[in-house]
C-alpha cells in the first residue's frame, strides 16, 4: 500500500490522484435522471399544471407536480428548517426565479431535458416583493398569506414568529440600558446607512442528491450536505418515517461555505424516487445553484454616540435582511445580525432591531460569516468614521472600547478567551500600522491602509457525539457525523485521536458520514466542528483509555494508581504494555473491539449557572494594504493580514488555510461579488457574470494564528472557519478611505463607485 | 444542448457549400469557444456544425513585406500569443493576448471565430482596427477583402453572411516611426471580461514630433468595436502636446455609446475611455519616438 | 447521431461511440470511469473540468467529443507514473494546495501543462497562466507555493 500520510492530511492523497469520490461521481444500477422545471416568474399563481405529455416522451419514468404531493397519506409536504414554508415543489403559488413547480425522471439527461419542454403550466402572474423596503410597506403584497410554525423547533429561535399580515418573517429585538439617555449623554452621534448585497456561495461542486428505496423500504439519500442528521429529520418528517429508516449519506464535498446546510434538492429527490419506483439521481446545473440558496443582502442603519476622548456610549441598529421567498434559516441568521450589531466594542445602552424579511427572490440562507459579515460591514466601517471625525488612530479607538477577558457581552454573559485586543495588536503590528504607505511612482496611484475586527457565536446549544473503536491490533477507527467539506475535519479528528490513544495516524481510520453508522451530529457548519466533535473524539478516544485501564485492573491484577499511558502503551510500574496485548488478554483470541463514546452537548446555561449564547466566542482581525488609481477608482491589493485566536492549534497548515482562504471569500465580497436582479430576474447566474476571486486577484496574504486556549476546547482549540471572512470588507473600504478620502458604504466596491465617488468629492460634474 | 449533424470538409469551397445547403441553420465551429457556452445555453440550436478544423488553407500565421501579418482564421488566440513571427513584428499582439480568458480558451478559440462571433466585449478588435486590419472572406461564388471595421454591425452580428467563412486577417505592415498600446480596463477581476479596452496607434512623420496618422479604436462601449475619428482629427497633423490629447479623450469619450450594464454605466465607461486614451496615447506616442 | 472515435488516454488507445453533442467531460466521465475531472460552471470560466488535450489544457465541459477524434488525452488519473506520483501531486500535498479538492485536478493538469511548455516560469507567469482556475476554497497562496515548489523555484 502507498503510505498515506506522511504527515499530511489523510484525504489528500485520493483528491491529487483524482480518487476521491463526490456525488457526481457516483452510479447506481438503474438510475433515472431528474431534472426541475422551474419557476420563470418571481411571483406567480399556478392556475394549472399538466405532466401528462411529459410523460409520453420516450425515456420519461415519471413526473412530479403539486398532484403528487398535496393531499397524499404518505407525506406532509411542507417543511423548512425554522417555519414549514417550504414545499417539495410549488403548491399554490411560484416564489422566486427558479422556484422548483414540477420535475421529471427519465433513463437519459436528454430525455428528461426534453420532457419539460412538455409540461403546460399557466401561471398568474402577481405583483413581486423585490427588496425589503417595498416589502415592509403597508399593504404590500404578501410573499405568504400564512406560515406553518412547527411544534417543535429550534431552542435558540423558540421566541421568534412571522409577524402576522406583514412580510416581516422574524422580527429580533435587543435592549440594553436607555439608547435616548446614551444619545443625549454623547459629545458626536454618527449615523449612517450601510448595505450589501446578495452573494453566492459559489461552490465549485453542485448540490445534488441520490435517492433511493431499497426492498426493504428503508430511504437512502446520498447528498451534497453539510448537516446530514438535520437532512435525515426533516425527511423523515416530510415522508413520514421513523428516522431509523431514513439513511443519509455524505462523500467528500465540494465546498459548502453554509450553502450546503438544510435541506436542499432531497425533498424533491426522494419524492421523485418514489415516484419512479427507482433510484433518480439529481444534479443542478450552475444556473440552478444560483436559484437555489444565497447570501442575505442587507440594510444597516446604524447611530451611535460617542463621547469626545472615543468612547461609546449608545447605539441604535436596524438591520433588514432580505431573507428570499423562504424563511430557510433567516430567522437566525438575522438574530446573529442583531447580536453583534455593537461589534466586539462595550456600549451600555443599545437598541437593536434585527428582520428577516420575506421578498420574492431566491431563499438565503447560512453563509460562512453568517449574519456578522453583514453587521460587522456596518459597525468596523463606522468605527472608522467616528476615529477620523474624533481625529483618533482607528487602532487606539478600538483598543479603547473593545471586550477584555471577562467583560459582559450584551446577552449579559461574561466572555472568557478573547483574544481580542492580541488579534487587534498584532494584525496592526504585521500590516506596519505607524508607518505610512510607500508612495507609489505614479502619481495617480494613491495607498492606504485599513483595519477592521470582530466577535461572532457558535449554534448554542448544539450536540455532537463521537466513537471511538479500538480494534483487535491496536487501530483506531474514528465515527463522526462531521462532514469533510476541505477544511480538514478528517485529519483534525484523527489527529485528536491519535495524540489521545497517542498512536500515529496511519493507525487510525476516520469512517465516511453515514446516518447509520456514526452516532447523532448537529452540523457541520458554524465553525463548530473542531471545538465540538473534536471535543467528542476526545471524550471517546479517553472512554477507550479508560477501558483499557479497567481491563488492566481487572485482568492484569495492577490497581488503577499504578496505572499510566505513554508513547501508545500502558505504562505499569515495571514494564509497558500494547493495546493489542491487553485486548488478547481481554478477548482470549486476536479479535474483539473497545467501543468508546464520547458526546458533547452544549447549553444556554453554563455550569455557574450563568447565561451562555455561545459555546466559544471567535475574535479576530484583518488588515489591508491597498492602492487606488485615483482617475479611474481602480483598486488593487497590496497586501492582505488576518489575525485570528483560534484557541490552540491542532494543525498549522489547517489553521493557515483557514484563514487565508476565508480571507479570499471575503475579498470576493468586498471587491466583485454581487447578485443582480432585475424585477425579480436574476441577470447573473452564472461564472462569466458573477465573479469570484482568481490567483491575480489575490494579494499575498500573513495569517496570524493568535492562541487563547479555551479550556473546553480539545487540547485549548476552538472554531476558526468563518472569522477571517467577516473583517475583509470593512478593513478594505477603510484602507480607500485612507488612500484616497472617500468612503464607500455600499458593497461590493467595483471601481465604478470609488470612480464616482471620486468625482463627486472633486465637484467633478463633467 | 439540441442534437445536431456534425460534418467535416476539407477545403474552404466544401465547407461554404456545407453551410449555403443548411441555409442559415449550420454554423462554421472552429473549437467551441464561443459556440460551446451558447449552444450550451441553449441560445443557439444549429442543424448542423461545420467543423473547419481540417481545413489547412485557414491555419498558420505568415508575414511578408507587402500584405505584412497574414493571421489564418484557425490561428488560436494562444498560437497568436506564442507566433515567433507575430512577437517580432507585432509585440502588441502578445500583450494583449495574455490578457483574454483564460489559458484553455486560447488553447481553442480562434482568431477567425472571435471576429465571426461578433461578441461586443472584446480586445482583439480593437487592435486589428489601430493597425488598418482587413479581414478576407470566402462564400460559395465570391470573396471579398473588407476593413475590419465592416466586419461588425451589432451586438453579436456581422456582415458575414450565413454560407461565408473568413479566411484569414491581413494585418499590413506598420510604417516607421510608429507606436501602439492597448489597454484593456477590468472593472472587477482580473478574469473579468473588459469593461472599456483602448487601442492607440500613432505613426510620425519624419521630423518625429508631428503624427502623420493616428488611430484610436474603442472596445466594449458600443455594440461594436469602433474608432473614435473625431478624436483621431484632434490629433492628426498636430505636434503632440498634452492639450490636444486630453481634448482627444475627452472627444472619444463622447464619440462611443455605451450602454450600462454589470460592467459599469453609462457614466462611469465613458470616464474610463476618457482616461485611457490619455494613457494610451501617451505610450504610444512615446513608442513612436523610440522606433 | 453517433460517431465512432479513437482516442489515447493516459496512454492507452480507446474507440468509442460518441453521440455528437456529448461533451469529451462527459465522455470520459461516463464511459471510461475517468471522473477525477468535475463539472463546475459549464461555461469555460471555473477550469474544474480540464483536461489536456495534445498537451493543452481544455475546457472539457465545452469541448465535443468529436472534436477529439485522434488526440491524446491526459486525465489527473493518468498524472503519476505508476506508483510514483507526479512532482506536483506531491508538491500539492505538501504545501497544502487543496481543501475539499473539486479543482484540483484542473489546477493539477494546468500546472503540468504549463510546465512541459515552460520548466522554468517565473512567480508572474505561474500566475497568469493559473488565473483561469477557480479555487473558492482559497487556496491560491499554497497554489502557487506548490508549483514554484515543483517547477524548482
Amino acid at each position: 500500500m502507498e503510505r498515506r500520510t506522511n504527515g499530511r492530511r489523510l484525504d489528500y492523497l485520493a483528491k491529487v490522484t483524482g480518487r476521491a469520490t463526490y456525488l457526481a461521481d457516483m452510479k447506481l444500477p438503474g438510475l433515472c435522471h431528474g431534472r426541475i422545471l422551474r419557476s420563470p416568474y418571481p411571483h406567480a399563481r399556478i392556475a394549472r399544471i399538466d405532466a401528462s405529455k411529459a410523460l409520453k416522451i420516450p425515456g420519461v419514468v415519471a413526473t412530479l407536480t403539486r398532484e403528487d404531493i398535496i393531499d397524499h397519506p404518505a407525506l406532509d409536504p411542507y417543511y423548512g428548517p425554522v417555519f414549514k414554508d417550504q414545499t417539495i415543489v410549488a403548491v399554490e403559488k411560484v416564489r422566486h426565479v427558479g422556484d422548483p413547480v414540477a420535475a421529471v425522471a427519465a433513463l437519459t439527461p436528454e430525455a428528461a431535458e426534453e420532457a419539460l419542454g412538455a409540461i403546460e403550466v399557466e401561471y398568474e402572474e402577481l405583483p413581486a416583493i423585490t427588496d425589503v423596503h417595498e416589502a415592509l410597506k403597508k399593504n404590500a403584497t404578501l410573499v405568504h398569506d400564512c406560515v406553518k410554525v412547527p411544534e417543535t423547533g429550534f431552542a435558540d429561535l423558540a421566541e421568534l414568529r412571522p409577524v402576522e399580515g406583514t412580510n416581516i418573517c422574524t422580527h429580533f429585538k435587543l435592549r440594553r440600558g436607555d439608547v435616548e439617555k446614551g444619545f443625549a449623554e454623547s459629545d458626536h452621534v454618527f449615523e449612517d446607512t450601510f448595505t450589501l448585497p446578495a452573494a453566492q456561495h459559489a461552490f465549485l461542486e453542485p448540490h445534488a442528491c441520490i435517492a433511493q428505496i431499497d426492498a426493504g423500504q428503508r430511504l437512502t439519500v446520498w447528498a451534497t450536505t453539510q448537516n446530514p442528521f438535520v437532512v435525515r429529520t426533516q425527511l423523515a418528517n416530510i415522508f413520514k418515517l421513523p428516522v431509523a429508516r431514513v439513511r443519509v449519506v455524505v462523500p467528500y464535498l465540494g465546498g459548502g461555505y453554509g450553502g450546503k446546510v438544510y435541506p436542499k434538492v432531497e425533498p424533491l429527490a426522494v419524492a421523485l424516487a418514489l415516484k419512479a419506483g427507482r433510484p433518480v439521481r439529481l444534479v443542478l446545473s450552475r444556473e440552478e445553484v444560483f436559484h437555489t440558496i444565497t447570501k442575505h443582502a442587507a440594510v444597516i442603519r446604524m447611530k451611535t454616540g460617542v463621547k469626545k476622548d472615543g468612547t461609546l456610549v449608545a447605539r441604535e441598529c436596524e438591520v433588514l435582511l432580505d431573507t428570499g421567498a423562504y424563511a430557510e434559516i433567516g430567522p437566525r441568521v438575522a438574530k446573529k445580525s442583531g447580536y453583534t450589531a455593537a461589534g466586539p466594542y462595550r456600549i451600555p445602552n443599545l437598541k437593536i432591531d434585527s428582520m428577516s424579511i420575506y421578498t420574492n427572490k431566491p431563499p438565503a440562507g447560512a453563509f460562512r460569516g453568517f449574519g456578522v459579515s453583514q453587521s460587522a460591514w456596518a459597525h468596523e466601517s463606522q468605527m472608522d468614521i467616528i476615529a477620523h471625525a474624533l481625529k483618533i488612530d482607528p487602532v487606539k479607538l478600538r483598543l479603547k472600547n473593545g471586550y477584555e477577558e471577562n467583560d459582559t457581552f450584551v446577552t449579559g454573559e461574561r466572555l472568557t478567551s478573547i483574544g481580542f485586543k492580541q488579534c487587534l495588536t498584532e494584525a496592526a503590528k504585521a500590516i506596519g500600522w505607524d508607518d505610512k504607505p510607500e508612495p507609489a511612482k505614479e502619481k495617480h496611484i494613491k495607498r492606504g491602509k485599513g483595519i477592521a475586527c470582530l466577535i461572532k457565536a457558535t449554534i448554542t446549544p448544539s450536540i455532537s457525539s463521537a466513537v471511538v473503536k479500538l480494534n483487535e491490533d491496536g487501530s483506531a477507527s474514528v465515527y463522526a457525523g462531521t462532514i469533510e467539506m476541505g477544511q480538514g475535519s478528517e485529519t483534525t479528528l484523527a489527529e485528536i485521536a491519535g495524540r489521545e490513544l497517542e498512536i500515529p495516524l496511519e493507525r487510525i481510520q476516520v469512517l465516511g458520514v453515514d446516518t447509520d453508522v456514526v452516532p447523532y451530529d448537529l452540523t457541520t457548519s458554524s465553525s463548530r466542528s473542531t471545538f465540538h466533535m473534536g471535543k467528542a473524539v476526545q471524550l471517546a478516544a479517553q472512554d477507550v483509555k479508560n477501558q483499557l485501564k479497567q481491563i488492566v485492573v481487572e485482568d492484569f491484577g495492577v490497581p488503577a494508581e499504578q496505572i499510566g499511558f505513554a508513547q501508545g502503551k500502558i505504562r505499569l510500574p515495571e514494564s509497558m504494555l500494547d493495546y493489542k496485548e491487553v485486548m488478547q488478554k481481554r478477548f482470549g483470541m486476536p479479535g474483539g473491539t473497545l467501543v468508546g463514546q464520547g458526546q458533547v452537548k452544549t447549553k444556554t446555561v453554563d455550569e455557574r449557572g450563568e447565561k451562555t449564547t455561545s459555546a466559544f466566542w471567535f475574535v479576530g482581525a484583518g488588515a489591508a494594504e491597498v492602492e487606488v488609481d485615483d482617475e479611474t477608482g481602480k483598486l488593487k491589493l497590496l497586501r492582505y493580514v488576518t489575525a485570528v485566536d483560534v484557541g490552540k492549534a491542532i494543525s498549522v497548515l489547517g489553521c493557515r488555510q483557514q484563514l487565508a482562504g476565508a480571507s479570499i471569500t471575503g475579498m470576493g465580497q468586498a471587491l466583485f461579488e454581487e447578485l443582480v436582479y432585475d424585477n425579480g430576474q436574476l441577470i447573473n447566474p452564472n461564472f462569466i457574470d458573477y465573479i469570484i476571486p482568481s490567483l491575480g486577484d489575490t494579494p499575498p496574504i500573513e495569517p496570524i494564528i493568535v492562541e487563547v486556549p479555551h479550556k473546553e476546547g480539545p487540547f485549548g482549540a476552538k472554531g476558526i472557519g468563518e472569522t477571517a471572512l467577516i473583517p475583509v470588507a470593512p478593513a478594505i473600504a477603510n484602507a480607500i478611505f485612507n488612500a484616497v478620502g472617500v468612503r464607500i458604504k455600499d458593497l461590493p466596491i467595483k471601481a465604478e463607485k470609488i470612480f464616482l465617488a471620486l468625482e463627486e468629492k472633486r465637484g467633478d460634474s463633467r | 444542448m439540441r442534437d445536431f449533424e456534425y460534418l467535416e470538409p476539407t477545403t474552404i469551397a466544401e465547407a461554404c457549400a456545407l453551410l449555403k445547403h443548411y441555409g442559415g441553420e449550420a454554423r462554421a465551429y472552429a473549437g467551441g469557444a464561443y459556440l460551446g457556452i451558447v449552444m450550451r445555453q441553449g441560445l443557439l440550436a444549429p442543424k448542423a456544425l461545420v467543423n473547419i478544423k481540417k481545413i489547412d488553407a485557414l491555419k498558420g500565421i505568415r508575414h511578408d513585406v507587402k500584405d505584412g501579418l497574414v493571421i489564418g482564421a484557425l490561428t488560436t488566440h494562444r498560437e497568436l500569443e506564442t507566433s515567433k513571427i507575430a512577437r517580432e513584428k507585432f509585440p502588441i499582439f502578445a500583450h494583449v493576448e495574455r490578457e483574454v480568458a483564460n489559458i484553455r480558451v486560447r488553447n481553442v478559440g480562434t482568431i477567425g471565430g472571435n471576429l465571426a462571433s461578433g461578441e461586443p466585449l472584446t480586445d482583439l478588435a480593437q487592435v486589428f482596427m489601430a493597425l488598418d486590419a482587413r479581414v478576407a472572406v470566402v462564400g460559395p461564388a465570391t470573396s471579398r477583402l473588407i476593413p475590419i471595421e465592416e466586419l461588425f454591425l451589432d451586438f453579436y452580428h456581422t456582415s458575414l453572411a450565413d454560407d461565408e467563412i473568413l479566411t484569414h486577417v491581413i494585418v499590413p505592415p506598420l510604417p516607421p516611426r510608429s507606436g501602439i498600446e492597448y489597454i484593456r480596463f477590468s472593472s472587477s477581476s482580473v478574469v473579468d471580461k473588459p469593461c472599456v479596452g483602448v487601442c492607440v496607434r500613432a505613426t510620425l512623420s519624419a521630423d518625429n514630433e508631428t503624427c502623420d496618422e493616428l488611430r484610436i479604436s474603442l472596445g466594449c462601449v458600443a455594440p461594436t468595436p469602433l474608432r473614435a475619428r473625431k478624436a483621431e482629427a484632434i490629433l492628426s497633423g498636430k505636434d503632440f502636446s498634452s492639450e490636444l490629447v486630453e481634448q482627444a479623450s475627452a472627444s472619444a469619450a463622447q464619440e462611443c455609446s455605451p450602454t450600462a450594464d454589470l460592467r459599469g454605466s453609462e457614466r462611469f465607461k465613458r470616464g474610463i475611455v476618457r482616461v485611457l486614451v490619455r494613457r494610451a496615447a501617451a505610450r504610444a506616442y512615446e513608442r513612436a519616438r523610440q522606433h | 447521431m453517433k460517431k465512432q472515435i479513437r482516442i489515447r488516454v493516459n496512454g492507452l488507445e480507446r474507440e468509442l461511440e460518441v453521440s455528437m453533442r456529448a461533451t469529451l467531460l462527459d465522455t470520459v466521465r461516463d464511459q471510461l470511469g475517468l471522473t477525477a475531472a468535475k463539472l463546475g460552471c459549464e461555461m469555460q470560466v471555473c477550469g474544474a473540468c480540464t483536461l489536456l488535450v495534445d498537451g493543452k489544457p481544455v475546457s472539457a465541459c465545452s469541448y465535443l467529443a468529436v472534436d477529439a477524434d485522434g488526440a491524446e488525452i491526459l486525465t489527473t488519473e493518468g498524472l503519476a507514473d505508476g506508483a510514483k506520483l507526479h512532482p506536483l501531486q506531491e508538491a500539492f500535498m505538501e504545501t497544502g494546495a487543496l481543501q475539499c479538492g473539486y479543482c484540483t485536478s484542473g489546477f493539477l493538469l494546468t500546472a503540468k501543462a504549463m510546465l512541459d511548455e515552460n520548466p522554468h516560469p517565473t512567480e508572474e507567469y505561474i500566475r497568469e497562466y493559473l488565473a483561469g482556475n477557480f479555487c473558492r476554497c482559497g487556496c491560491y497562496g499554497e497554489i502557487l507555493q506548490a508549483v514554484k515548489k515543483a517547477a524548482g523555484l
